[in-house]
């Protein structure tokens, strides 16, 4: 029985063709029907070379589309597909046409405070600044008058203007807390 | 990659080869195809057999091959010199079509002509107004020229 197992290893190694043969009906471009070399898929889904894809394109530069659904297709709107275990890679993009570069695009994050002040979220930025105006204004003046390194030189037009103004917020800020615990 | 494409295609039809039709080189040119359809059943073309060639031209996938009939025919979308008017073969043409699909397709046209884009016009008035006549005519030139 262990003969057996033995002499059977090699044998399924001996199968290996016979896997690549039942992946070339899978893998292969649409153009040239072989295995797809560079390959690159279409919005579509459709597999191609991109060299036989590029030449279709340049083939018809005004009207560009899939040849299997004539869907739109454009050198910006493939992808290229890069595999593993290549024996011999080499940069596509060393070959004559380019292959396109993949696209990389952010991660979506769940974090609405990720985008805080990128102006990527318009309407947030617009609620928040509201809920904690009177909050802000008082710690930001509260700072200041531990006086904090990195301010303005003293008696200088800034900082007395600068003054004036947190003094002014001060109250601003002072008379609304008193007309909400009022109101 | 023209003649790749082609051995591929001569490959794949003699592994599945399209009911009803066939084709391959005539010769030693790879470029120069012979192909024969036969009449589909449900058409005045019935028992028929039609021949016709088929060119390559260098640029192929990407340009359409040339395929005429070389069996007179009476259809209203192929004329007395065997030109075929089939949007596959001109502007519709796809490089992911391929020999197979073509005469699959000269096979529905034969089944069901297109009057609307004739290129007989003379035909296709007849098998819009007088569908008797026309099924008459195409099968006396069915038997005269294609059995």
């Amino acid at each position: 029985m262990s003969a057996d197992s033995s002499t059977s290893s090699p044998k399924t190694e001996g199968q290996a063709p016979n896997e690549d043969d039942q992946q070339h009906g899978t893998y292969e471009c649409n153009i040239c029907l072989e295995t797809a070399n560079d390959p690159v898929v279409s919005m579509c889904g459709h597999l191609f070379c991109w060299p036989c894809l590029h030449q279709w394109l340049e083939t018809r530069p005004n009207r560009q589309t899939c040849p299997v659904c004539k869907a739109g297709i454009s050198k910006d709107k493939v992808i290229p597909i890069y595999g593993r275990g290549n024996p011999n890679p080499q940069d596509p993009r060393e070959k004559l046409p380019p292959r396109p570069a993949g696209q990389r695009s952010e991660p979506e994050s769940s974090n609405p405070f990720h985008n805080f002040g990128l102006g990527g979220d318009g309407n947030f930025q617009f609620s928040f600044g509201i809920g904690a105006f009177p909050f802000g204004i008082f710690a930001s003046t509260l700072n200041f008058n531990d006086g904090r390194p990195g301010q303005p030189p003293p008696n200088s037009p800034q900082q007395a203007e600068e003054q004036f103004l947190s003094k002014v917020f001060l109250w601003v800020a002072i008379i609304f807390i008193f007309w909400l615990l009022i109101a | 990659m023209a003649q790749k494409r082609i051995k591929k295609e001569l490959l794949d039809l003699g592994k599945d080869p399209p009911t009803n039709c066939s084709a391959g080189p005539v010769g030693d040119d790879l470029f120069q195809w012979q192909a024969t359809i036969l009449g589909p059943t449900d058409s005045p073309y019935a028992q028929g057999v039609f021949f016709l060639t088929i060119n390559f031209p260098t640029d192929y996938p990407f340009k359409p091959p040339k395929v005429a009939f070389t069996t007179r025919i009476y259809h209203p979308n192929i004329n007395s010199n065997g030109s075929i008017c089939l949007d596959i073969l001109r502007s519709q043409w796809s490089p992911a079509l391929t020999i197979s699909k073509v005469l699959l397709s000269i096979c529905s046209l034969l089944t069901d002509p297109n009057p609307d884009d004739p290129l007989v016009p003379e035909i296709a008035r007849i098998y819009k107004t007088d569908r008797d006549k026309y099924y008459k005519v195409a099968r006396e030139w069915t038997q005269k020229y294609a059995q």
